[in-house]
C-alpha cells in the first residue's frame, strides 16, 4: 500500500511537471501569435550560423538568444525588407546541406566566398573582409607560417576554409565543432596552433581572458558573403539591394564600431 | 552504385586507418571496462555497506548521465587539473560507462547461480574468494556471454562520440568528406558499412565463444 502512495506520489509529480511545462508553451504560443495578429503579418526571412562563433555570432547567456554581429547585421537587413528576421543556429558542418534542403532561407554566418562553395550556392556582396591568421601561444617557436612542419599540431574547427588551410601545412589536424574549443585548447597546449578568422581570435581571446598571439601575417584575405540557395535569385537581390542602403544610411557602421571599433566592411 | 563502390575503394586507406583507431579505442575501453564492471559488481555483492554504496553511487551516476557529458567533462573538463590527452580521455571515458553497465550484468550473473553452490563449495573448506573464482565466477560468466556481448556492439557504436573530442577515428571521417563534398548520405552510409562489418566479425567472435563455453 505504501509502495502504491508512493508511486501515485512520484506519478503525480510528473503529470504537473508535464502540465506545468505544456501550458507555459502553449501560453507563449498564443502570445506570439497575439503578436503577429497585431501587427501586419510580416514575412519571415530565416539565416542560419553556428552560433558559436563569437563575436560575430553567438548565444547570449543572459537572454538566451542568438546575437553578435552576423545576427544584428540580418536583423538590419531584414528591417529594411520589411521581414521578421529570424535567426537559426544549426551545426556549421552541413549548414550548406541545410540551406539546399530547404531548413532556412539564407546563410548569414560568417561564411566566406569561396570557389568550391559557388558551385553549391549562390552568395551575397560580401558583408565583411577578413583573414585566416595563424596564433600561438607566447613563447611559442612558431613565428610565422613557414616554422609549421608536418609534425605541427594544428587546431581547427571541422569544415571550414581554415582546415583546408592548415592541411596546406601539417599532416596533424584537430578538428573542432567551434573556434572557441580550438583557441582553448590552444591556451591549454594540446594544439601547437590555431589558423582561424583574425577578427575572432583577437576577440574572443580577450573575451575568454587567455593568452594567444598572432604569429606573423595574414595568410590570406577573405570576403564574408550570405548564401543563398542557386534559384532563389530574388531574395538574393533583395538582400543585395537592402545591404547596401545599410551601408549608406549608417547603420552598418553603427553595428561594426559597436563590435570591432572600426568599419569591417574594408580591409 | 559504380561512383559509390569507386568511392568506398578510393577512402579504403583513411577508413581502415580510421577503423582500425575505433577498434584500438574499442578493444582498450572494452577490456578496462570488464575489469570495472567485475570489480564494482564484487563491490554491489559484498556484506561491507561502504563497498555497496560506492558501487551504487557509481552506477547510479554514470547509468544516469550521457556519454557524451561524460567524454566532454574529461576530455575539456578536466584539462585544468589533469590533461589525458583525446585518445585515453576517450578510453577511460567508454570504459567508465561501460564498466557501470558491465557490473550489472556480472551481478546479475552472480545472483543467478544458485546459494547452494557457495554453500557447497564454502563446506568443502574453500574460502569466499576462492569459491567465487572457481566455482561461481566461471558458472556466471558462461551465462553472461550474450549480455557482455550485447554491451561490447554498443561499446563500439559509441566509440563514435570520440569524433567530438577530435579523435580521428571512423565517423571524424566521415563527417570530414561528408563536410567537404556535400555527399552526406554516401559518406555516412559508407562509415556505417564498416560499423556494420566490425559489429559482424564481434558478433560471430562472441558466437563461437559461446559454443565453445557450452562444449567445455
Amino acid at each position: 500500500m505504501l509502495k502504491h502512495k508512493k508511486w501515485s506520489l512520484i506519478l503525480t509529480t510528473m503529470l504537473t511537471g508535464a502540465l506545468l511545462v505544456t501550458g507555459c508553451s502553449t501560453n507563449s504560443d498564443s502570445k506570439d501569435a497575439a503578436d503577429g495578429g497585431d501587427k501586419e503579418k510580416k514575412q519571415e526571412w530565416s539565416f542560419a550560423m553556428s552560433g558559436q562563433y563569437k563575436p560575430f555570432n553567438y548565444y547570449d547567456t543572459k537572454t538566451n538568444e542568438l546575437t553578435g554581429f552576423d545576427v544584428e547585421i540580418g536583423k538590419a537587413i531584414a528591417e529594411e525588407m520589411g521581414m521578421e528576421p529570424k535567426p537559426v543556429a544549426t551545426p556549421w558542418n552541413g549548414i550548406i546541406s541545410g540551406l539546399k534542403a530547404g531548413k532556412y532561407d539564407s546563410i548569414l554566418g560568417s561564411m566566406a566566398i569561396t570557389e568550391k562553395r559557388l558551385k553549391e550556392v549562390d552568395f551575397s556582396d560580401p558583408y565583411y573582409i577578413s583573414g585566416a591568421q595563424l596564433f600561438v601561444a607566447p613563447g611559442s617557436d612558431i613565428h610565422t607560417i613557414d616554422d609549421v612542419t608536418k609534425d605541427t599540431k594544428i587546431g581547427v574547427t571541422i569544415s571550414t576554409t581554415y582546415e583546408e588551410e592548415a592541411r596546406k601545412y601539417t599532416d596533424n589536424i584537430a578538428s573542432y565543432d567551434s573556434d572557441n574549443k580550438a583557441l582553448r585548447e590552444l591556451a591549454d597546449g594540446r594544439v601547437d596552433a590555431v589558423i582561424t578568422d583574425r577578427l575572432v581570435g583577437i576577440l574572443s581571446s580577450k573575451e575568454m581572458d587567455i593568452d594567444i598571439e598572432a604569429a606573423g601575417e595574414l595568410l590570406y584575405t577573405e570576403k564574408m558573403g550570405i548564401a543563398f540557395r542557386q534559384e532563389d535569385d530574388d531574395l538574393r537581390e533583395k538582400v543585395n539591394a537592402a545591404l547596401k542602403d545599410i551601408m549608406e544610411s549608417g547603420k552598418y557602421l553603427e553595428i561594426s564600431k559597436k563590435y570591432f571599433d572600426r568599419d569591417i566592411s574594408k580591409k | 552504385m559504380a561512383d559509390f563502390l569507386k568511392t568506398l575503394v578510393e577512402t579504403f586507406p583513411t577508413f581502415g586507418k580510421a577503423a582500425l583507431i575505433t577498434v584500438e579505442l574499442t578493444a582498450v575501453s572494452l577490456v578496462l571496462g570488464t575489469i570495472i564492471g567485475l570489480v564494482f559488481s564484487l563491490f554491489k555483492l559484498s556484506g561491507s555497506r561502504v563497498l555497496r554504496g560506492i558501487a551504487n553511487v557509481y552506477v547510479t551516476i554514470i547509468r544516469g548521465t550521457p556519454l557524451i557529458v561524460q567524454l566532454f567533462a574529461i576530455y575539456y573538463g578536466l584539462v585544468s587539473i589533469v590533461d589525458f590527452g583525446q585518445f585515453w580521455s576517450a578510453t577511460i571515458a567508454l570504459a567508465i560507462h561501460n564498466g557501470a553497465y558491465i557490473a550489472e550484468i556480472f551481478r546479475g550473473g552472480i545472483q543467478s547461480i544458485h546459494k547452494g553452490q557457495m554453500e557447497a563449495a564454502r563446506s568443502l573448506g574453500m574460502t569466499k574468494g576462492l569459491a567465487m573464482r572457481r566455482i561461481i565466477l566461471p558458472q556466471a560468466f558462461k551465462r553472461i556471454v550474450p549480455a557482455l556481448g550485447n554491451q561490447f556492439i554498443i561499446g563500439l557504436k559509441d566509440s563514435s562520440l570520440a569524433a567530438f573530442i577530435t579523435m580521428e577515428e571512423l565517423f571524424m571521417w566521415a563527417m570530414r568528406y561528408a563536410s567537404s563534398t556535400l555527399e552526406e548520405m554516401k559518406y555516412y552510409t559508407i562509415a556505417g558499412i564498416y560499423y556494420l562489418v566490425l559489429v559482424m566479425i564481434f558478433t560471430y567472435l562472441v558466437h563461437r565463444l559461446e559454443r565453445r563455453l557450452a562444449k567445455g
